[in-house]
C-alpha cells in the first residue's frame, strides 16, 4: 500500500533527513516507527503524506507516485490519509465541533451526514457532549483525541500518527493506543512515529528503526 | 453538480460570516472601494453632461460681420459671394436684428426712448470645417480691412475650444481611470492579503489535509466580488451624492447664462458598468494574493 524505494529527502541548507530509504508497508498493518528525535521521522510521515517531494527515489501509495503527483491530484490523494499532527494543529477560532468537520467540508458532504459522522467521530475518542467548546477549555490529551477525531472523521484508509504520544501520560498514552488498535482492527492501516520503544513492545507490532535518516535493524 | 453547488454555498455563506463578523474593517474597505470609484465616475458624468450641451452648439466656424451705416452691401456680398473658405453668406438687415432681438427679449417696443434703429446691418458667415484656424484668423484680418467693416466676431470659436477641452478631459479621465484601477486592485489584494494572514492556521490545516487550491481561494474571491459590488454601489451613492450637493449651485450658474444645464446622475447603465468594474478589479487582486500565499504550499 506504501512502498518506499531508496528515498532521499534533503533540505536546502544539504541536510539529509533520510538517506536511501526502502520499505514496503502492506494494506491493514500496524507499523510504528521509532528514533531519536531528528531521526527523520517526521519527514518519513510527511513523505507519505505527500506533503513533502522526495529529492530521489520513489514514494508509491496504493500504486500512485507521489513524487511525480500533479499539484492538482495531490489533494485527493491526501484524502486517503487521517493526519494526527505532532503539534495537533487545532483551530482555536471555532468550536470542537467545526474542528472535526473541516475535512467533511473540504471533501463536500452533505449536511445531514456531516453532523452524524462529526457525532460519531468525537464519541469514538470519548468527547462527546463537549462539541460546542472551544478546544481551549480542553485538556492536552483531549486535544489529542480531537486531533484524531478530526483525522478519522472521513474514514481514511491510512492514518499517520506524528508522535501522538509524546507529552501525555503512561496511562493516558496507553488509551490512545488502544484507540489506534480498535481503528487496525476495522482494517485502516496506520504509521504511528514515537521516540518511547517501551510503549510500542507492548503492541508487539512491526517497529521500523530510524537512525540518521536510515533504518536500523 | 449537487456537490459544486455545497461547495459553492458553503463558501458564501462562510465569507458573508466573515464580512459581518468584522462590519469596522467591512466598512473601511468599502469606503475605500467607494471613494476610487466615485471619483472616474464623477469626472464621467461632468464630461457627459458638458458634452451633451457642447453637441447642441454650432461645431462650425461662424463669424459675424458688423458694418458700418455707410458701408456698401452689395460690393461686400459679392466679395464673400467669391470667397472659397466659406459655406454660407447670410445677410442680416439692421431691421432683422431688431426683431429677432424683440422676440428673444419679449418686449415689443424696444425703440421707445431711442430716434432710430442702434443695430448694425451685419453678415453672417459659415465658414467651411475644413478651414483652419490660422486662415480663419486672416479672414477676419481680410475683412477689417474693408472701410465698411466695423467689427468681426469669430462665434464659435470658443464652442471648438470646449469641444478640445472635453476631449482633453475623456483623456485625462483614461488616465484616472487607468491609475485607480490598479489603485484598487492593489488595496484589494492587500485586503485579502490581510484575511489570509488571520486564517493562515485554517488554510494550512485545509491544504495539509486535502484541501484543493480552489476549496481555499473560493472564500476570498467571493469575499472580494462581494465588496467590489457593494463598494461599486457605494461608489454611484457618493457621486450621486457630490452632484445633487452641487447641482443647484451649477443651474444657477447655468441660468446666469441664459441655458438650462444640471449635471447627470448615474443611470442604470453607469451602476451596472461601475459595479461590473469595481467587482473584476477586486477579483484581479484576491486572485493575485491568493495565488501568492498558495505558491508557498505543495
Amino acid at each position: 500500500m506504501i512502498q518506499f524505494q531508496q528515498v532521499t529527502k534533503r533540505y536546502p541548507g544539504g541536510l539529509d533527513a533520510l538517506k536511501g530509504l526502502s520499505m514496503d508497508i502492506q494494506p491493514g498493518e500496524l507499523v510504528f516507527l521509532a528514533g531519536h528525535s531528528g531521526a527523520g521521522k517526521s519527514t518519513l510521515l510527511k513523505l507519505i503524506a505527500g506533503i513533502e517531494k522526495p529529492t530521489s527515489g520513489t514514494v508509491l501509495v496504493n500504486g500512485q507516485n507521489l513524487a511525480r503527483a500533479s499539484r492538482g491530484s495531490l489533494p485527493y490523494v491526501r484524502r486517503h490519509f487521517g493526519l494526527i499532527f505532532q503539534d495537533h494543529k487545532i483551530l482555536f477560532d471555532r468550536p470542537v465541533y467545526d474542528n472535526v468537520k473541516l475535512p467533511l467540508d473540504i471533501i463536500g458532504f452533505d449536511g445531514r451526514e456531516v453532523k452524524r459522522r462529526v457525532l460519531a467521530a468525537l464519541d469514538k475518542v470519548g468527547l462527546s457532549g463537549k462539541e460546542k467548546l472551544n478546544p481551549i477549555a480542553l485538556s492536552g490529551g483531549e486535544q489529542q483525541r480531537l486531533c484524531i477525531a478530526r483525522a478519522v472523521v472521513h474514514r481514511p484508509s491510512i492514518l499517520l500518527a506524528d508522535e501522538p504520544t509524546a507529552n501525555l501520560d503512561r496511562d493516558y498514552a496507553h488509551d490512545i493506543l488502544e484507540l489506534f488498535k480498535s481503528f487496525h482492527q476495522v482494517g485502516v492501516t496506520l504509521v504511528i512515529s514515537a521516540h518511547d520503544e517501551t510503549l510500542m513492545a507492548d503492541y508487539g507490532r512491526r517497529i521500523l528503526r530510524l537512525k540518521n535518516g536510515q533504518f536500523t535493524a | 453538480m449537487k456537490h459544486w453547488f455545497r461547495l459553492h454555498g458553503l463558501a458564501l455563506s462562510r465569507t458573508l460570516g466573515a464580512l459581518l463578523r468584522h462590519p469596522v474593517a467591512t466598512l473601511l474597505h468599502l469606503a475605500v472601494i467607494g471613494l476610487v470609484a466615485s471619483l472616474p465616475l464623477g469626472l464621467y458624468l461632468l464630461l457627459t453632461s458638458v458634452g451633451g450641451v457642447a453637441a447642441k452648439m454650432p461645431v462650425e466656424p461662424q463669424l459675424t460681420v458688423f458694418l458700418k451705416p455707410e458701408a456698401d452691401v452689395g460690393a461686400l456680398r459679392a466679395q464673400l459671394a467669391k470667397d472659397a473658405r466659406l459655406a454660407q453668406t447670410r445677410f442680416v438687415p439692421k431691421d432683422d436684428a431688431l426683431k429677432a432681438m424683440e422676440s428673444a427679449i419679449g418686449s415689443g417696443d424696444l425703440l421707445a426712448g431711442l430716434a432710430e434703429n442702434p443695430l448694425p446691418d451685419a453678415f453672417v458667415l459659415t465658414a467651411r470645417r475644413d478651414v483652419p484656424a490660422a486662415e480663419l484668423t486672416r479672414l477676419e484680418q481680410n475683412l477689417l480691412t474693408d472701410p465698411g467693416v466695423d467689427t468681426v466676431q469669430l462665434d464659435s470659436a470658443w464652442a471648438a475650444r470646449l469641444e478640445k477641452a472635453i476631449a482633453l478631459g475623456r483623456h485625462a479621465l483614461q488616465v484616472v481611470v487607468l491609475l485607480l484601477a490598479v489603485a484598487l486592485v492593489l488595496v484589494t489584494g492587500n485586503a485579502i492579503r490581510m484575511q489570509i494572514l488571520t486564517r493562515r492556521e485554517e488554510i494550512e490545516v485545509a491544504k495539509l489535509i486535502g484541501a484543493t487550491d480552489s476549496f481555499i481561494r473560493r472564500p476570498f474571491h467571493y469575499s472580494a466580488a462581494i465588496q467590489g459590488v457593494l463598494g461599486g454601489l457605494a461608489g454611484c451613492g457618493i457621486a450621486a451624492g457630490a452632484i445633487a450637493w452641487l447641482n443647484p449651485a451649477v443651474g444657477e450658474l447655468a441660468a446666469a447664462y441664459g441655458q438650462p444645464f444640471l449635471l447627470a446622475l448615474p443611470g442604470p447603465v453607469e451602476l451596472a458598468v461601475v459595479c461590473a468594474t469595481t467587482m473584476l478589479l477586486c477579483l484581479l487582486g484576491a486572485w493575485f494574493a491568493v495565488w501568492r500565499h498558495l505558491r508557498r504550499y505543495r
